[in-house]
């Protein structure tokens, strides 16, 4: 369990995050579909996928958001607050790719206490799943 | 000899944009219509025809559409943007023999909102050259911006990265602030500064996405006439003074890579020499260019072809502002391929026309006696010196 | 469509602008504690906070929260919508641009604000609109519009707890044949692999080898002049007699260049490629690899060999040595 939290002044514009690899499985998908009450057939039953053109189901939107969210909050620790996901979605994500997390402090602002991380999600295969920015008030 | 037997007597381009929403028949037939009225003719003076093979409209729909009546030459040119003054080099020959008098060279495409030529040839290319193409789609270098690139890392090798950079940036700039003033430009009203030049995503190696061409909807048209009937329409002509294509040895179509050097482009060379051998001009006679820009490295080694600068040496020309209004060579004057649109180059023919008539919405100060308007490289290429009649 | 067409349509579509998506969406479930080690299981959520009571009582939220992103799964239709998707308005809208050709379908963008955290306990109701609709737009998917949809969640109090803006892109498939084609010649389909030279006489033995791991470069028997890409007759003799040697693969960077843009399926960005000078004195085009392509120059030496790229595809590649 992660249980420190990153502090306002330890970071800095320009610091990165260790990145990430997370294996993408039918379990993933199907799972995070179903973790996020998403019962639309293209994520979990290949025949539907396959006739909308894709090879295999494909990850839901809210799961992306999802490992966007975890990505950072497994980073920053406990006592820092969410404020706003926002992102661009490219490629899907499909079994047996790999995609990997990286981000990158972008922006902090004094005032607040707010850090502007950006975040990719690139696969292996079709290249960029996943581009934006998290934002999240780290304490003092 | 063809030099001064035909003259360019009509240009007319469509709008352009990312979807024109109609065919490229339509767009094309709305380009002869507008350089038909330039040159006060009437569809029936037409009896010949040029365009690119791969070009989607048809001479005989085109001529049906727009009522032009029996005609007596057509030919295409191949080589994608490669045949731009190729269009004129053969309606000249055939005028120049007596095939024809009048030639409509055209150029219609919806390259954005049809297809893209930044996707190079990773689709289905069902061409007979899809071999050749077999030893680069494997390794991934399969797009224009690509295939340009690999010329472009060897020619900063030898010419100095730092100041083949700058002059990318000088290049992108110039264009994109004569584009700015041009009511017909893409990139109307939209110049930029090295900030947002450098902000721009990386395209393929040192090039980002200003150092690429447009992607447009449009069509250019321009008449040509024998050079005795030129005087009698509506703005005169402009003379045909020389024209040049050339392959040179050991080409392959965009992947030339096994000559003993590759940072130049003999194609463009020979094609340069056999100009201004018909022409009788030499460099210092050229008062302003059109070079095709589809990438801004291109418009370097080019300026070497046309003997503006040494070989290897076009940065420093380029950086002294020799492209710019008040530069010795004042070159893209309508935004080039970079920020009018990317009509495959027919829209330089129109430009170059103007530059000589003097109609340019960037017309230099100087007087302009001879301009120089050239076709896509790293093809087959050309080259075409337009004049004042005399 | 005909510029008028054009103008019926749009008036048709903008009149869904403004319009409530449906009546406000009341979650089914609650706030709790199940939802959320489900959802934290998966994603790989690893804060105490989301998932053990004692410790997050401990910590500065007080209590156990929810995972920010989980914010939408709150309101969440489930298990109904696999069957009998909801014929809500949104979905009307999405029937008008299907009626005039616009059947492709792409969310491109998803912007999510949280104003507090949620804790068990908490009721979230969803209030949607439809936002906006662009202007039309040609895209690399096709000619299309975006629609933005406009989603409020509020809490048992009224307030509001967080706001999504989700973007949509309805388009006309630019390569709807295509797809059509190619689920009929293979009806298994797989991850994509690199695209392959088309073999012919001129060629096929080359990459005959390449597949066994062998590099060739023909050679004239006339002359012994090499040449490479293969061709049938020697440009120095005219000799049509050849045979072949195998390259040892030692060579150097002649030139190279490194692709980022537009991402081809199959390959892996970036992607760099070079022209090979060969030991052998012919040249070869191929990607070199394990090696940061910004400290890459252009007359490093370099060792080649043939490997497997893909499930399909083997070709050679360049390390420097
Ligand atoms: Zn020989």
């Amino acid at each position: 369990m992660i249980t420190e939290t990153i502090s306002f002044a330890s970071v800095n514009v320009g610091d990165k995050l260790p990145g990430k690899e997370v294996p993408i499985t039918s379990a993933l998908i199907v799972g995070g579909a179903l973790a996020s009450r998403d019962f639309t057939s293209v994520h979990h039953d290949k025949k539907v996928a396959q006739a909308n053109g894709l090879p295999d189901v494909f990850m839901n939107i809210l799961t992306s958001n999802g490992l966007m969210g975890s990505y950072v909050t497994n980073w920053t620790g406990p006592d820092a607050t969410v404020k706003k996901i926002a992102l661009k979605l490219g490629a899907p994500n499909l079994p047996g790719f790999v995609m990997t997390l990286v981000g990158e402090i972008k922006a902090k602002d004094d005032s607040t206490g707010i850090v502007d991380i950006e975040v990719i999600g690139e696969n292996n295969v079709w290249g960029m799943h996943m581009a934006g920015t998290v934002q999240v008030q780290l304490p003092q | 000899m063809v030099k001064d037997k035909a003259a360019i007597v009509g240009i007319g381009n469509t709008e352009f944009s990312k979807n024109s929403g109609r065919s490229e028949l339509q767009l094309t037939c709305e380009a002869v219509r507008a350089a038909l009225d330039d040159a006060g003719l009437k569809p029936s003076d037409v009896d010949g025809m040029t365009t690119f093979t791969m070009d989607s409209t048809d001479e005989i729909e085109l001529a049906r559409a727009v009522g032009i009546g029996d005609i007596t030459f057509y030919s295409r040119v191949p080589h994608g943007g490669g045949a731009a003054t190729g269009l004129i080099h053969q309606a000249v020959m055939a005028i120049a023999s007596g095939m024809c008098e009048t030639v409509v060279c055209y150029r219609g495409l919806n390259g954005r909102s049809g297809h893209r030529f930044s996707e190079g040839v990773s689709g289905n290319i069902i061409t007979a050259d899809a071999m050749h193409w077999g030893w680069y789609m494997p390794s991934g270098l399969m797009t224009p911006a690509s295939w340009v690139a690999m010329y472009t890392q060897r020619y900063m090798h030898l010419a100095g990265e730092d100041k083949v950079k700058e002059a990318l940036f000088e290049v992108a700039y110039t264009t994109r602030q004569h584009g700015a003033t041009n009511p017909a430009a893409m990139f109307y009203d939209h110049p930029f500064d090295r900030a947002e030049y450098d902000a721009q995503k990386k395209i393929v190696g040192p090039l980002k996405l200003y150092d690429c061409c447009l992607e447009s909807d449009g069509a250019s048209a321009v008449i040509i006439t024998r050079a005795d009937k030129a005087r009698a329409c509506k703005h005169g002509g402009v003379a045909i003074k020389g024209v040049g294509q050339s392959a040179a040895k050991n080409m392959e179509s965009m992947t030339s890579f096994y000559r003993d050097e590759i940072a130049a482009i003999p194609s463009m060379d020979v094609a340069a020499k056999e100009a201004y051998k018909q022409s009788g001009l030499t460099p210092d006679d050229i008062d302003a260019a059109v070079i095709y820009d589809a990438f801004t490295p291109i418009v370097l080694w080019q300026l070497e072809s046309w003997g503006f600068a040494d070989p290897l040496k076009s940065a420093d020309f380029v950086l002294e502002g020799g492209l710019r209004l008040d530069g010795r060579l004042p070159t893209n004057t309508h935004g080039g391929q970079l920020s009018e649109a990317y009509i495959h180059g027919v829209n330089g023919i129109v430009e170059a026309t103007r530059l000589v008539r003097g109609t340019s919405k960037n017309q230099p100060d100087k007087e302009i006696n001879h301009a120089l308007v050239t076709s896509g490289v790293g093809v087959p290429t050309g080259g075409a010196l337009l004049g004042k009649m005399d | 469509m005909t510029p008028e067409e054009t103008k019926a349509f749009e008036e048709k579509i903008h009149a869904f602008v403004g319009r409530e998506n449906g009546p406000p969406k009341r979650g089914n479930d609650d706030v709790n504690e199940a939802m959320i080690r489900h959802w934290a299981e998966v994603m790989g959520d690893e804060l105490g906070t989301y998932t053990d009571a004692e410790y997050a009582a401990g910590t500065g939220k007080g209590g156990l929260i929810a995972p920010p992103a989980m914010l939408q799964a709150w309101s969440m239709e489930g298990y109904p919508m696999a069957e009998n998707p909801a014929q809500d308005i949104q979905r009307q809208l999405h029937n008008v641009f299907d009626a005039h050709g616009f059947t492709g379908v792409l969310g491109t963008n998803t912007s999510t604000e949280f104003f507090r955290d949620l804790k068990p306990g908490d009721q979230v109701t969803a209030h949607c609109i439809i936002d906006t609709i662009s202007e039309q737009k040609a895209t690399g998917r096709g000619i299309g519009y975006f629609i933005e949809t406009l989603t409020t969640y509020t809490d048992q109090n009224g307030e509001e707890v967080g706001k999504q803006v989700f973007r949509v892109l309805k388009f006309i498939p630019a390569d709807s044949n295509d797809a059509a084609d190619s689920s009929t010649e293979d009806d298994s389909p797989s991850v994509p692999t690199r695209i392959t030279s088309p073999r012919g006489h001129d060629n096929s033995w080359w990459w005959k080898a390449c597949d066994e791991g062998k590099i060739l470069i023909q050679r004239c028997t006339s002359c012994q002049t090499l040449r490479h890409p293969p061709r049938p007759m020697c440009g120095e003799c005219q000799s049509i007699e050849w045979d072949s040697i195998e390259s040892t693969l030692d060579g150097e960077v002649y030139s190279f260049t490194t692709l980022h843009y537009p991402k081809i399926p199959g390959y892996q960005y970036p992607n760099t490629v070079g022209v090979i000078q060969l030991s052998e004195g012919t040249r070869l085009v191929a990607n070199i690899v394990d090696i940061d392509y910004e400290t890459i120059k252009i007359g490093m030496k370099v060792k080649g060999s043939v490997e497997q790229v893909d499930e399909k595809t083997m070709l050679p590649v360049f390390r420097p040595e």
